[in-house]
């Protein structure tokens, strides 16, 4: 029989080739159908424009790499002929290990010594960061010691047991004792570790503390808000609906909400014109671009071109009032949500008023508090490099992290031995373009003097009418004693 | 085509279907799984250095954030005007970097290639299970690839939210530029993928569990076969919930639905609709996949070095037992401790706390593997071919970069190094540069085998070295940056006044980022030239004793131009002291060996026969893998 089952491998290839082909071709021509207006134009061909002397620095590195290829070759070519090794890999290679192992012990080394102080090992400035910097030391001890050790014997055992003819190697593979041993050893270590993690962790963040002072901290592309509960010592609600220029955290603030209202339905009543007149406006657009679209206007001016062209396309082509109709529903949507909170006076309870936006988060040493995250358009995080916290900040989610300073700004810089130094609370999850410039400054004061003299000097939300503020010390001693006990609620 | 079929002596006929052949379906749409296995590596490599060219420029921005590029204007064009990257972009650089790296280079082109060429040519079958779906699995791969590539070109720019693309930032066309058009072709890219990783994984798994040769019984197949095995397994169970997830994404985008989004207020834009979803949801369906991802990249690297470091230390691999046993027990947890990636996400703390302790117990069987390479090491007699010293490479990263996993999976230290440059430094050593120099230590080693011709050794040793010092010289810095509070995905970090001391250590490992880039220049002109005018390979040229190097050096299809050899041994019969050679081929029958059709992975001399009870269990644990896959 010669039809065995290559020949049905082929027999099925000829009639299966056909469809596969059109399978695999077909999101090409989905690609190409949108290809031309989405493949970025190239740009108008300029040689000078190019980095000669980079490519010239690059042609050469390829050349002289082709050279040293072209060397080597000869190299095994003279091999070859002679019948004799230039050289013995085999014990070329023991050396290099063994050069290689001691070089990257003084690099780790010369690493510690001109960055070790930098690392943070022992310098937290929060309560629960010595914890976990006493967790970091504990693994680094059993990490480095195994680290230490195993790369040692890799590279000695290269050293030592290197190829000879004539050698044979030790015939051993199997030993129930050492691996029972390698398998509980790690296995007890480990569960040390874990358990002392598992302590750390749950201390950390099983639950708030219930007399720590909250604030509430803001995030969006790209920065932070903190706010702070104001002198009732209670948060206004908000609600992400309630967003405004001038209201950046949503508030429940009638007076915003209101003009946002009123901002919301003219903006619902252009919609409805813009889509009512939608007809009218593609032929104008179409005018525009054949009136445009003369001589060497196309090739003169190619963004306004392509700007036109893509508004004419969008008119014909219904895109542009879909996404007039678009946005009508998401304000209305918006528009009904907001009314339905207005009418609710446990929302709008004024209890935002007095509540105080601020730039910069003020903490006073050794007390405790919590920060309850917000985010208003895409997930962030809140890094406190410092303090040893860290959490996400996500859009409907509520999340919050709990510390207690217990060194002040000034006392870091005695520290450190730097007078500029500031903590900051830095974005540490991806969320756009300037996301590496997102961040707040963090001072933590010495007495709660200081804090009040801060505090006061920040504006509420809603100005008082015309009410003469506090004196200072008064205030201050009243903040001082009462403990904080805000809820900060977002309505779900 | 039925299994039996395969084992069908047609060597009369191979010449004449060699004529019949055309060029299309020898070299484009090929179901042999040799070439099969060349087009993965070949595409793999060319996604490689787009994703090396990419890196190169991102670390040109963190080291002279305030030079400007001619070469990056020439590039990238409006991305980079007057030389200098544009933030947005830099973020599409990352993304489309770490996409292609962990896909495109190290699943597919290290799984895909290895995996192909080696399980049929190891176990001793013609070809894959299916040979259309496998034809089928690159072709898919092929299309990935280019969608994704297209990606980077479009006027808004690449998907920039990262690799992990989290929403809302991924589902919000305004939230930042590359959200737009990019996101939607990555997505398409992305789903593209999944089917070709699922056709080759169920291939994989047939191939293995139904076309072994004569004598070839599961605890006598390389450790190489296993691990592809077994990763075959975890994509196959992982990747269709990448698919839900990103589905459900395209609905998020396209068809208003709010799996993910909730809540949002868009600069720009407005209040949103979206109301109920959760973010984190994503994560978790991201992440089932995404951590096992981690081990369908590592392994398939761990089951070369075994096989490597044991034909180049001939000696057998030590605990063969133990070897195979730590990578199911890898495969069984890589699935349950995908949560370590969300320890500070919000999720509820005592799931933090059990995410925890499962992670750490990952790295037990982790230490057996390196215990286990460093004991065959030892008394071995130890030849330094490119690819045992990749191999040792790969072992000294696996050591480095898993060592500080023990940090990253306790909850309570990653409060603090969550998303810092520790863990950069952490994952492109263990994954990264690991399972690349797995990649590369199997082309050394199997190079011969796939285009019959040798690698130049001169240029593979100086390949190494320069790789490997430049890889330690890149990553490890970045510990110490992470540990002072550096975090990563920044465009810059000239903002943070105590960012400034990082400045030198950033030159230097951007500088060692590109001499190691050079260096892979050395590799490629090896492999293209060797290709074509390459020393002749000799039919075993590393004496090795796997059942591939008895194949004729010319391929022919079908593999064997006989009878497909019968295996009487375990792989890994080196220096046995009864022999004289040091080496002892599976395929090499005995009669002074009398027992020589059965036995363990890892015979001694005399050899024991397989009892019956172990026969039984073996064939039960058949039966059940069977039953769980729905084959009878």
């Amino acid at each position: 029989m010669k039809n065995n089952h290559l020949s049905g491998i082929a027999a099925l290839a000829s009639k299966k080739m056909f469809s596969a082909m059109l399978l695999l071709a077909l999101p090409f021509f989905a690609i190409a159908q949108t290809a031309t207006d989405v493949v970025q134009p190239p740009k108008e061909f300029s040689l000078a424009n190019w980095d000669w002397e980079f490519i010239s620095y690059c042609t050469l590195a390829v050349l002289l790499i082709l050279i040293v290829a072209r060397a080597f070759d000869i190299g095994s070519l003279t091999e070859k002929i002679t019948g004799k090794k230039v050289v013995n890999w085999n014990s070329t290679n023991r050396w290099v290990a063994i050069i290689f192992l001691v070089a990257s012990v003084a690099g780790i080394w010369y690493e510690m010594i001109y960055h070790g102080k930098y690392v943070m090992i022992g310098d937290s400035y929060s309560e629960h960061g010595e914890t976990i910097d006493s967790m970091f030391n504990w693994t680094f001890g059993f990490t480095f010691v195994v680290f230490a050790i195993t790369e040692a014997l890799l590279f000695y055992f290269m050293f030592k047991y290197r190829y000879r003819d004539g050698q044979k190697a030790h015939y051993y593979f199997h030993n129930n004792k050492l691996e029972l041993i390698w398998t509980v050893v790690p296995a007890i270590v480990l569960t040390f570790l874990v358990l002392r993690g598992f302590n750390t962790w749950s201390k950390i963040t099983a639950e708030k503390p219930k007399d720590a002072q909250e604030i509430e901290v803001f995030a969006y592309q790209f920065g932070w808000k903190a706010r702070y509960a104001g002198a009732d010592n209670k948060f206004g609600q908000s609600h992400f609906t309630f967003i405004s220029g001038k209201n950046p955290l949503g508030l429940a603030v009638q007076d915003h909400v209101d003009s946002l209202l009123v901002d919301l339905k003219k903006d619902t009543a252009l919609l409805n014109l813009q889509i009512a007149s939608a007809d009218d406006s593609a032929k104008a657009w179409k005018a525009a671009f054949v009136k445009f679209n003369t001589g060497s206007n196309a090739t003169a001016y190619p963004a306004v071109f392509k700007e036109l062209k893509t508004k004419m396309e969008d008119a014909e082509s219904g895109a542009y009032v879909r996404q007039l109709k678009k946005d009508l529903r998401r304000k209305n949507t918006t528009i009904t949500r907001i009314s339905t909170y207005r009418k609710d006076d446990k929302v709008f309870n004024n209890a935002g008023n007095d509540d105080k936006i601020t730039t910069e988060i003020v903490l006073v040493k050794g007390k405790s508090y919590t920060f309850n995250f917000r985010a208003r358009d895409v997930i962030h995080s809140a890094w406190f490099p410092d303090f040893r916290g860290q959490m996400n900040v996500v859009p409907g989610m509520a999340t919050w992290f709990s510390f207690v300073p217990n060194k002040t700004t000034e006392e870091a810089r005695v520290e450190k031995n730097n007078k500029d130094f500031e903590f900051y609370l830095y974005c540490n999850k991806i969320c756009g373009g300037a996301h590496y410039n997102m961040k707040i400054k963090i001072t933590v004061v010495g007495s709660e003097a200081e804090y009040n003299t801060w505090m006061a000097s920040q504006v509420p939300f809603v100005a008082p009418p015309a009410a003469p503020a506090p004196a200072e010390g008064d205030s201050g001693a009243k903040d001082s004693s009462a403990v904080v006990k805000p809820n900060a609620v977002t309505i779900r | 085509m039925s299994t039996a079929a395969l084992h069908t002596d047609h060597h009369h006929d191979h010449d004449h279907h060699e004529h019949k052949e055309s060029f299309i379906s020898k070299y484009v749409f090929s179901m042999d799984h040799k070439m099969i296995s060349k087009q993965f590596l070949i595409t793999g490599i060319v996604m490689g250095i787009v994703g090396l060219v990419m890196s190169l420029l991102f670390r040109m921005q963190l080291a002279w954030p305030d030079e400007k590029f001619g070469i990056m204007e020439m590039l990238l064009g409006k991305w980079a005007q007057d030389g200098k990257l544009d933030p947005n972009f830099y973020m599409g650089l990352v993304t489309i970097h770490g996409t292609i790296m962990v896909f495109y280079v190290l699943t597919a082109g290290l799984s895909g290639t290895f995996s192909n060429l080696l399980i049929p040519l190891q176990v001793g079958a013609r070809d894959m299970a299916s040979p259309f779906l496998n034809m089928l699995s690159y072709w898919f791969f092929f299309m990935s690839s280019v969608v994704l590539l297209i990606s980077v070109g479009v006027e808004t720019g690449p998907a920039s939210a990262g690799w992990t693309v989290y929403p809302p930032l991924s589902a919000l066309e305004k939230a930042m530029p590359g959200s737009g058009l990019g996101m939607t072709l990555w997505l398409v890219a992305i789903i593209l993928f999944i089917v070709s990783a699922l056709l080759g994984g169920i291939n994989y798994i047939s191939t293995v569990l139904n076309m072994r040769t004569k004598g070839m019984s599961m605890n006598r197949m390389p450790l190489t076969i296993w691990a592809f095995f077994f990763t075959a397994v975890l994509g196959l169970l992982s990747f269709p919930v990448l698919l839900g997830a990103g589905l459900f994404l395209v609905f998020d985008r396209s068809f208003g639905t709010s799996f993910y989004l909730s809540d949002i207020y868009l600069e720009g834009v407005g209040a949103m609709e979206n109301i109920g979803g959760s973010p984190v949801l994503y994560q978790h369906l991201f992440w089932f996949l995404g951590h096992p991802e981690v081990y369908i990249i590592l392994m398939p690297a761990l089951g070369i070095t075994s096989e490597v470091i044991s034909t180049n230390a001939r000696k057998p691999i030590f605990g063969y037992t133990a070897m195979v046993i730590s990578l199911m027990g890898i495969s069984f947890l890589s699935f349950i401790v995908w949560g370590h990636h969300m320890f500070i996400t919000g999720m509820n703390p005592f799931l933090g706390s059990v995410f925890m302790i499962l992670t750490l117990i990952i790295a037990v069987p982790s230490a057996v593997k390196v215990f286990n390479y460093l004991t065959t090491l030892w008394k071995g007699n130890l030849r330094f071919t490119p690819a045992m010293l990749f191999s040792i490479g790969l072992v000294s990263f696996f050591i480095s970069g898993g060592l500080t996993g023990i940090y990253l999976g306790n909850a309570a230290l990653d409060i603090q190094l969550h998303d810092s440059y520790f863990v950069v430094a952490h994952f492109h050593l263990v994954m990264g540069s690991s399972a690349i120099f797995g990649m590369f230590a199997g082309i050394y080693h199997w190079f011969p085998r796939m285009y019959g011709r040798m690698l130049n050794n001169t240029l593979g040793q100086f390949h190494f070295w320069i790789t490997f010092i430049t890889a330690y010289l890149v990553f490890f810095p970045m510990h110490f940056m992470g540990l002072a509070g550096v975090p990563r995905r920044y465009y810059m970090f000239t903002l943070v006044k105590e960012f400034d001391v990082w400045m030198d250590v950033n030159k230097m490992m951007t500088i060692a980022a590109i001499v190691g880039g050079a260096a892979q220049l050395l590799f490629l002109w090896n492999f293209f030239y060797s290709i074509f005018r390459g020393k002749k390979a000799e039919q075993n040229p590393w004496q090795s004793n796997t059942l591939e190097w008895s194949a004729p050096v010319k391929h022919v299809h079908g593999n064997w131009p006989g009878a497909i050899p019968e295996v009487y041994r375990g792989p890994y019969e080196y220096s046995r002291p009864d022999r004289e050679d040091d080496y002892f081929p599976q395929y090499v029958p005995d009669e002074s060996d009398s027992v020589g059709t059965g036995g363990d992975g890892h015979g001694s001399a005399p050899k024991r026969k397989s009892t019956k009870k172990e026969e039984v269990a073996e064939n039960v644990m058949f039966a059940a893998i069977k039953r769980v896959f729905g084959w009878s």
